[in-house]
């Protein structure tokens, strides 16, 4: 690495002591930042939370109801359905999307540079989430699908992808898992391209497989990237809602009525913004919760490669 | 991205060839071993299944909308058309487009392609640097904070959209940017927390080495960020531009609620027309794939250009 | 160190270039040119922009102090938009409304009565179709919209289809129906299904498990309203949604009528007549049944007249809706309105563009384009006309009003809660998993949400 020069001189800023604080610079390094943070994340999450505890139609002042819309949402079976299923929806996705996108990425760096290659693969990702859905919607179709005619030609049954109760999930699951592995590959890629080519080198001259070189060195190293990924990708699975809102629109019955629908209904279709604003206040505590434990287990905090 | 020279004495039997040589004459020469057919394989699977939905769009902007139902499964385009793509560029008479069974409404293409380019450009230069800039605070700068800060930064990460959307649109209203293309890239202009996060663990993971140096040799941290982070971080900043600029160009509902008129209009708003306009009609779906074809051009074009760029800027790890 | 100043200077440029395009494109607001005033006025459906833009360019000759601004919206966008707009205070000065939201606006005093503005206090509402303007009258007595248009259902065929199976047009009229048997309405039903063997419904040997053509397209559950999917049905055995016309306060879903009604409309998935909830899900697309050749009948709006017109390969028939035991057929009632928004800064002025709107003049030019029956006659008959010269015969949809063989649109409180409870419901009940004889306490449910 650097050949070591001179020894450690004193800093030259004599006033400093040896042990950098970089405070005042740092606040000025995040005041741009800042205020968009404040202005347009902390405010309005702030004024949500207060909305929980109201009850407010949107078009009315707020009235203050106190702890009213939480005993309601814990009583409201309809909430704790939705919570079911953004989750079963949220582990199928997540789960396929991060494997998928892993093998994407390294095949990626491994077989080819070409930067046609990268696009083909990030293309998905330029559709829009209500496009992709309803070419699905087609795609899928029971009767006049060329998924389901596939099926027939392999002499298996025709499957109602988006109106059987057990596909309904799954099956969005795997439109979501189109539209973003690309996305989530090009993100893992990067993390790729950072891991300096000597760690690589030190393994072959060591004689590791390449098996061994993918699991003792490549992963580990891309823990933070993949921390960062994991986090991005369940908060973004948790808010599912376009997807759902084309195809299936909650159903059939109510398999596929996730969280985020019926946020939207309650606020827009049905004016009770007091209600919803509580429910999105569970939906971001079960977030914080998800991500505060992921953090720590992926320790994506912390990196192996300083 | 990163290419070193190889160490030429490196007898090895396993080919890895993900150390690639840079000297031209040198030819690489690959084994076709049964690792490789399969990882081809696959790839070649994961492009089939990637680009099938593009040729059904294909298939169906060159279609004619009554035809379709009549033969949905058909591979080619049914009764071709291109009545699709001249509803794109707002070249069909409105009495032809409803007759084609699109919307009446006008498209003025090329005003509504220069509003979005300027919105996403914009927003992805101002929302990179920013984020670029507090990014550095929190991975490479010291101060007593930083972590808790960082986490409240993580925090807003989280805040439901559903939170966001109706301040955000009163706060606009006040400041009287309603229908103007600043309204639409406010809330993007000053950060993303995705943004922050992703380029912090990037320069987490910039060599300490390389700073250390510069900062021996009198450099302030300012200088260590412009002249060191960044240009080591070409790659990450490359990313996350592109990825925000195609966030900021598929970005529908804001700029829907924000545009009144035609002066702050933005492409996707204006191909909304071509979804369903009433209830129980489907979509004008010739015009609807076409639509979505034209919208995802400039942006595969404009990753192939940046992405060469990548590739072709030696990313040194600067430390030799 | 080149690359950090590079990056740096484009980074710049870019900043720069983008403050300049920007200067040039922010919009100096809704301020008119010239000082005349302003009206923004809303509409969600494309197919009728030219139509109400000629009407407007014919106000704004007449009235050349006034501007009238028209922005389309498309459906799933328009009330969130509109709603996001009221929250605001930059909403719409007049806007398309509908039934279902109304009442929600009304409530919220989003919305002005016509009776107090100059230009439409002396509007003779009996001069619309019969009972459209009493469908926007509050509970206040207030009057709440300017009706606009029309709709009403019937049966759109093939006449190939119908040719195939040995029948003709006329075949098709005049049938009867009733929830016990299904009377000649089901033996037709049954004589255009095909299963994949070529035999016929009401043949020997009719396999309902592998139908090739269904005799009825599914239009789905049809959620509170059933507006295309069973009102006809049920609404023909007399029965009514609610105690009053407009603004009853509980529902009759208990009822043994509408419970037999439905059974009868999804027991045809049983018989293979109509297709099942796995085909076509919550939001089914019944002119792409039509289209392919799926279905051979299909029960819907005449709003959806253009579509089922420019399906390739059909030759469009309009057939009327079967008769009921009241002994001639019943259809929903539907209508839209213009209202005009209690934040507009402009209400007399809007006033009398929406007075425009509700004249022989406009309606005219609407009817003329030939998408919808607007409210005032002179207006239907231009439709009329307009359709006739595309080689459609529509006079079945407007008979049904001529005759008053019509059922109003539900109008209550509370629509979009009622709505959600009872969409998943009705669903239940086509997917086969849920007994008809449950809306009676479903019934209790949103009689309850109402009080």
């Amino acid at each position: 690495m650097a050949a070591p020069s001179a020894p450690p001189v004193p800093t030259v800023r004599g006033r400093r002591s040896g042990r950098r604080d970089d405070t005042r610079l740092a606040l000025l390094f995040i005041l741009p930042a800042s205020i968009g943070l404040l202005v347009f994340y902390f405010w309005p999450l702030v004024r949500g939370i207060w909305l929980s505890f109201t009850s407010w139609d949107l078009l009315s002042p707020a009235e203050f109801v106190g702890l009213d819309n939480y005993r309601e949402m814990v009583a409201d079976p309809v909430f704790w359905n939705a919570v079911r299923v953004t989750l079963l929806y949220v582990v199928i996705n997540i789960g396929l999307q991060t494997v998928v996108a892993l093998v994407i990425a390294v095949l990626m760096q491994r077989l080819s540079r070409s930067t046609l290659l990268r696009s083909l693969v990030l293309a998905p990702y330029l559709v829009s989430n209500v496009v992709a859905a309803l070419v699905f919607l087609w795609i899928l179709d029971f009767q006049l699908g060329i998924g389901n005619q596939l099926l027939e030609w392999v002499g298996l049954e025709r499957i109602g992808f988006f109106t059987s109760e057990t596909w309904a999930i799954p099956t969005i699951a795997v439109v979501n898992v189109w539209r973003h592995m690309g996305y989530t590959a090009l993100l893992i890629f990067a993390g790729l391209q950072a891991i300096p080519p000597t760690t690589y080198e030190a393994a072959r001259v060591d004689g590791a497989s390449e098996v061994r070189t993918f699991f003792g060195i490549t992963l580990p190293l891309l823990r933070p990237i993949l921390g960062l990924v994991l986090i991005i990708s369940v908060i973004g699975s948790f808010q599912v809602f376009d997807t759902v809102a084309v195809t299936t629109n909650g159903g059939p019955v109510d398999a596929s009525r996730v969280l985020q629908l019926y946020i939207y209904d309650k606020a827009f279709g049905q004016f009770d913004f007091g209600y919803a604003s509580a429910l999105s206040v569970a939906m971001l505590l079960i977030l914080v919760v998800v991500t505060f434990f992921q953090y720590r287990m992926t320790r994506a905090g912390q990196t192996d490669l300083n | 991205m990163t290419e070193t020279t190889t160490a030429p004495a490196a007898p090895t039997t396993v080919p890895a060839p993900e150390t690639g040589t840079t000297a031209p004459p040198r030819r690489r020469r690959r084994r076709v071993t049964p690792g490789r057919v399969l990882a081809w394989a696959v790839m070649i699977i994961v492009l089939l299944v990637t680009l099938f939905p593009f040729y059904w769009m294909l298939r169906t902007a060159l279609s004619s909308n009554g035809a379709l139902y009549a033969n949905s499964t058909s591979l080619l385009p049914v009764d071709f058309s291109w009545g699709g793509f001249e509803r794109v560029f707002g070249l069909q008479s409105t009495e032809e487009a409803i007759a084609q069974g699109g919307s009446g409404a006008s498209i003025d293409f090329w005003l509504y392609l220069r509003n979005s380019v300027v919105v996403a450009t914009v927003v992805t230069a101002c929302q990179v640097f920013f984020s670029a800039m507090a990014a550095y605070a929190f991975s490479r700068l010291r101060w007593r904070w930083r972590n808790a800060v960082f986490a409240v930064f993580l925090l807003s990460l989280m805040v439901p959209v559903i939170f966001t959307l109706l301040p955000n649109f009163v706060l606009v209203r006040e400041l009287g940017l309603i229908d103007t293309l600043l309204g639409i890239m406010l809330p993007g202009l000053f950060m993303t927390p995705f943004a922050i996060f992703f380029l912090r663990q990037f320069f987490m993971n910039v060599s300490t080495e390389v700073e250390e140096a510069a900062l021996i040799d009198g450099a302030s941290k300012v200088r260590v960020f412009f002249s060191i982070i960044i240009p080591m971080s070409v790659g990450p900043i490359a990313t996350i531009a592109i990825l925000t600029y195609i966030g900021s160009w598929n970005d529908y509902f804001w700029p829907l609620m924000v545009s009144y008129t035609d002066d702050s209009r933005v492409l996707t708003v204006a191909l909304g027309n071509f979804n369903a306009q009433t209830p129980q009609t489907g979509p004008d779906w010739a015009g609807l794939m076409a639509a979505t074809l034209v919208a995802a051009l400039p942006m595969i074009l404009l990753f192939v250009v940046f992405a060469r760029r990548i590739v072709n800027s030696i990313g040194f790890s600067g430390i030799k | 160190m080149h690359h950090a100043r590079r990056t740096t200077a484009t980074l710049a440029a870019a900043v720069a270039a983008g403050t300049l395009a920007l200067a040039g494109c922010a919009g100096p607001g809704t301020a008119a040119a010239d000082d005349s005033v302003v009206l923004d006025y809303w509409l969600w459906d494309a197919n009728q922009l030219p139509a109400y833009q000629r009407c407007a360019d014919e106000f704004q000759r007449q009235n050349p102090d006034l501007q009238v601004r028209i922005s389309q919206y498309g459906w799933n966008d328009y009330w969130r938009k509109l709603t996001a707009g009221f929250v605001a205070g930059a909403g719409p000065d007049v806007f398309t409304d509908h039934l279902t939201q109304y009442p929600g606006f009304a409530q919220r005093g989003l919305l002005l009565d016509l009776n107090d503005l100059e230009a439409t206090a002396d509007v003779d509402y009996g001069g619309f179709q019969e009972g459209l303007a009493d469908l926007w009258v509050g509970q206040d007595g207030a009057q709440y919209g300017m009706p606009k248009d029309f709709d009403t259902v019937a049966l759109f065929y093939d006449e190939n289809v119908i040719a195939e199976a040995g029948m003709t047009p006329e075949d098709l009229e005049g049938l009867d129906w009733n929830p016990d048997d299904g009377g000649s309405f089901e033996k037709v039903l049954a004589h255009l299904t095909v299963d994949e063997n070529g035999v016929r419904g009401d043949e020997e040997g009719f396999d309902p498990e592998n139908v090739a053509v269904y005799g009825l397209a599914s239009n789905g559950s049809g959620g509170t309203s059933g507006q295309t999917t069973w009102s006809w049905l049920a609404g023909a055995t007399g029965w009514t949604f609610t105690d009053k016309d407009v603004w009853g306060t509980e529902y009759h879903f208990d009822d043994p009528r509408v419970q037999a009604s439905l059974d009868w409309l999804f027991g045809l998935v049983e018989k293979g007549y109509m297709a099942p909830y796995e085909e076509v899900g919550t939001e089914p697309n019944p002119q792409q049944a039509l289209g392919s050749g799926r279905a051979a009948i299909s029960a819907n709006g005449s709003w959806m007249l253009g579509t089922y017109a420019n399906l390739q390969g059909v030759d469009l028939g309009i057939a009327s809706l079967p008769s009921g035991p009241v002994g001639h057929p019943v259809s929903m009632y539907n209508g839209l309105a213009d209202s005009i928004s209690a934040q507009s800064p402009d209400p007399e002025e809007a006033a009398r563009w929406v007075e425009f709107l509700g004249s022989d003049d406009c309606q005219r030019i609407v009817g003329e384009a030939g998408v919808v029956f607007p409210a005032r006659p002179a207006g239907t008959e231009a439709a009329i006309d307009a359709f006739g010269e595309r080689g459609l015969d529509v006079s079945v949809f407007t008979d049904l009003v001529e005759k008053k063989q019509t059922l109003f649109f539900p109008v209550t409180e509370e629509f979009g809660a009622i709505d959600s409870v009872m969409m998943p419901i009705m669903d239940e009940i086509y997917i086969g998993d849920r007994d008809v004889a449950t809306l009676t306490e479903v019934n209790d449910r949103i009689n309850g949400l109402l009080k």
